[in-house]
């Protein structure tokens, strides 16, 4: 238990460094709170929305996996450190306790519990957005009935149109 | 060894009062070395910086601008102390020591100095009595390690928490999600390293280290017994669970403000800043310890051999701490479902698997098995099985990655349609990025 | 004489963190207090030498289950102070009383009416029931004997409990209502 005595000594000690410091602060420090200064941080400007009340679940069930994981390293750190005077049958243990414990990650990343971003979709093909559509093609001018419509520069209507496509 | 085993030497049996005065001696270098090594840390990350980005850094107060982290300090006794008007007062005064203290505390386990040559186990003798150059051999003392940065959890959660403010507490819900993801993954690359050196206790840890390794030219580091694995899966599990960048999802400050700690003010602020910075400095320490030997190397005499330890030591420190800050400067910080992604999907499932095949080798090697007469034939079954099993695993692990892709485009009412390449980008275009 | 200074400061620290839970009408200091008793029973291990179970009490109680209950209450919304004065179940306080009651009771008659060193069972003060600890080796290598020689198949038994936990929550959260576990979608006005 000695052993300890050092760890109670820093835990003391970092304990009385960090709140003599906040009593330094207490001492050093202007005091002059206002409405203003005391209200939730929001940019400066005055809080409207009120705190989000609930988060995705998701985070519920991470925390539901690493107790499941710390769990599992618990159990790993003593048959690491003795690997070699269990041999292979402490080896086929673990594996099997792995292999639970896998399946059980499977079988929650099925469930879709650790997908975290928006889902990832490729565009569709759609008609409106597409490279053959340009001012040429879609915009109709009014009062040029009967005129040759002369474009500037083809080439450069035709990259507009993309990039538009692409933003 | 067996005996060591229980701890320090000078602490076995009972304690008087040189033990006492020993103790308190270590730990007031320690605690000062903390102290002055983190406004180092700071000066440095911030010269480091400055000069990959053709700034000059500060360079003001002090020689170099060295004190420029103790002005900053000191700037900040004088500040306003604020606790918001809707925040929970007393979980909000509390929370800076429940960061401050673990942070402290990991240190205890970092044997900074000692002469390992020649299988001396790197104590010290003065006026009779043995000790190690760290503060305290605890008989488990990594699984102090993962005690201590789970607790330094509490101090981010609670802090956001307490703050009664929408960003803290976005910021430190998102924080502790990514600590413990990764504290997951770091324990298990943990495993590998404890496989190889058959014992918890970081001394142990550096003398098996300190061993002749292969043809008696490469170091007997854990970083290579281990195979490379671990170490690159520790080092960015431990960046994360630093909440350094690339993984600095709790501060993002164009999301967040300043995450959990944006209504922190004065030397409360400071007692977060202090922590992340000790954080940082412990964590290169223990990746020294735990990969590249700590304070073994060679002894080329003039010194004492303990200094040569603290030499060696402190050299491979400077390269992770500066590995930290290029960090930094270099890569972007990752969204945060890239973080998970990374954590669970690849680091985890990768950890576990090399343990396996790590100690399925290991027990061939010793005879374990006994599918045929020789031990190497009997480590090459192993490995092609043991690589066959993982690429099973892999193979499982995309397909359910799959099923919920699928099962989520379903709810949704959707169909994967081939990416559509533009002409331009040449690259698909994604939803997500609105 | 150390033991028992360190055993009364950490037994007094279970009791408060114990009452505390009990007491505080906020769910987050009550999770609090009860890292407080993890941490009072965790120096109660390290007094008895049982240097691992300490720190595996700290990791994974204190680091990781309660972390989930504050999860669970900062996720629910459910962090506000709670009438104390409402018995949501009737009867409870009562029920607890005497269950309380009933333990004290069981734990002092097993303390004063147990036969000394003889009985398997008695209550002696030795350090460890079924035999000492080996002093020359770290528990950690006893533990693991132990473990993964006579009780393997309780160790193999835990991680079909995890299983079942997994996929217990999962079915819960499928439902409390939210099917989709992927409640904040956004893009779905583009398709």
């Amino acid at each position: 238990m000695a052993q300890y005595l050092p760890v109670l000594a820093l835990l003391v000690l970092a304990g009385l460094f960090a709140g003599l410091s906040f009593v330094a602060s207490k001492i050093f420090a202007p005091r002059n709170p206002t409405a203003e200064k005391l209200a939730p941080y929001e940019c400066g400007i005055t809080p409207g929305r009120d705190l989000p009340e609930r988060f995705p679940v998701r985070f519920y069930l991470v925390a539901m996996l690493f107790v499941i994981f710390d769990i599992e390293i618990v159990f790993l750190y003593p048959w690491a450190v003795n690997y070699q005077e269990l041999g292979l049958f402490g080896l086929v243990s673990v594996l099997i306790f792995s292999a639970l414990v896998f399946e059980s990650f499977v079988y929650l990343i099925s469930k879709g519990a650790l997908d975290w971003g928006p889902l990832q979709v490729s565009r569709r093909q759609d008609p409106m957005r597409s490279a053959d559509r340009t001012t040429a093609s879609t915009v109709r001018r009014v009062g040029q009935d009967g005129r040759t419509v002369t474009v500037l520069d083809a080439g450069v209507a035709a990259e507009e149109a993309g990039s538009g496509v692409a933003a | 060894m067996s005996l060591l085993a229980l701890g320090e030497p000078y602490l076995s049996d009972g304690v008087d009062l040189g033990d006492v005065v020993l103790t308190v001696v270590k730990v007031v270098v320690a605690f000062v070395v903390l102290l002055v090594s983190v406004m180092l840390m700071v000066w440095f990350e911030r010269k480091v910086i400055s000069r990959l980005q053709n700034r000059i850094g500060p360079n003001v107060a002090g020689p170099f601008g060295l004190l420029q982290t103790l002005a900053d300090g000191m700037k900040l006794f004088f500040k306003e102390d604020l606790i918001p008007e809707r925040s929970d007062r007393f979980v909000f005064q509390l929370a800076p020591y429940l960061s401050v203290v673990p942070a402290f505390l990991t240190f205890i386990l970092v044997p900074i100095a000692g002469d390992f040559s020649d299988g001396k186990d790197g104590s010290v003798s003065i006026a009779g009595r043995q000790f190690f150059l760290q503060v305290a051999d605890v008989p488990v003392g990594i699984l102090f390690f993962l005690a201590m940065s789970s607790i330094g959890v509490y101090g981010v959660m609670l802090a956001g928490w307490s703050s009664g403010s929408k960003y803290p507490l976005l910021g430190s819900v998102r924080a502790s999600a990514q600590a413990i993801s990764y504290e997951a993954a770091l324990g298990l690359s943990l495993a590998s390293v404890l496989l190889i050196s058959g014992t918890l206790s970081t001394n142990e840890i550096v003398q098996v280290q300190a061993g002749e390794g292969f043809r008696g030219i490469i170091p007997n580091w854990n970083l290579i017994t281990t195979g490379f694995v671990p170490f690159g899966i520790f080092l960015i599990a431990g960046t994360a669970e630093l909440n350094r960048p690339p993984f600095d999802m709790v501060e993002a400050e164009q999301e967040l403000v300043g995450g959990f700690h944006t209504e922190y003010s004065s030397i409360r602020f400071a007692m977060f800043y202090l922590a992340e910075f000790m954080n940082t400095v412990t964590m290169s320490a223990i990746i020294v310890t735990l990969f590249f030997g700590g304070p073994a190397g060679p002894n080329f005499g003039v010194l004492p051999g303990w200094l040569w330890g603290f030499v060696w030591f402190f050299l491979k420190l400077l390269v992770f701490l500066f590995t930290f800050v290029w960090f930094r400067a270099t890569l972007p910080r990752l969204r945060y479902d890239q973080l998970m992604d990374l954590g669970w999907k690849l680091l985890i499932p990768l950890a576990l698997g090399w343990l396996m095949i790590l100690a399925g080798i290991r027990v061939a090697q010793s005879g374990g098995f006994g599918i045929t007469d020789s031990t190497q034939v009997d480590t090459g079954i192993v490995l092609v099985v043991g690589l066959a099993i993982g690429v099973v695993a892999a193979l499982l692990l995309s397909s359910a990655v799959r099923t919920s892709r699928q099962d989520r485009l379903h709810r949704h009412g959707l169909v994967e349609v081939a990416p559509v390449f533009e002409l331009d980008g040449g690259a698909p275009a994604g939803e997500g990025h609105h | 004489m150390v033991d028992v200074i360190v055993f009364a400061v950490a037994g007094l620290i279970v009791l408060a963190g114990g009452l505390g839970v009990v007491l505080n009408s906020n769910p987050v200091r009550s999770a609090l207090s009860l890292v407080a008793s993890f941490f009072g029973v965790a120096v109660l291990f390290v007094l008895q030498e049982a240097h691992f179970l300490a720190l595996v009490q700290i990791v994974v109680y204190a680091g990781a289950i309660v972390v989930l209950f504050l999860f669970v209450i900062m996720l629910l919304g459910v962090d506000e102070v709670e009438d104390l004065s409402i018995e949501p179940l009737s009867g409870q306080r009562i029920g607890g009383l005497l269950a309380g009651a009933a333990l004290l009771v069981f734990l002092l008659g097993g303390l004063f009416l147990s036969g000394g060193d003889e009985g398997a069972v008695a209550v002696t003060g030795t350090e460890s029931v079924t035999q000492p600890i080996d002093e020359t080796q770290p528990n950690i290598d006893n533990l693991a004997t132990d473990l993964f020689g006579r009780n393997v198949l309780a160790f193999e038994a835990t991680a079909l409990l995890l299983t079942i936990a997994t996929v217990g929550a999962v079915v819960l959260v499928r439902n409390a209502g939210a099917e989709d576990l992927s409640v904040d979608e956004p893009g779905r006005a583009d398709h």
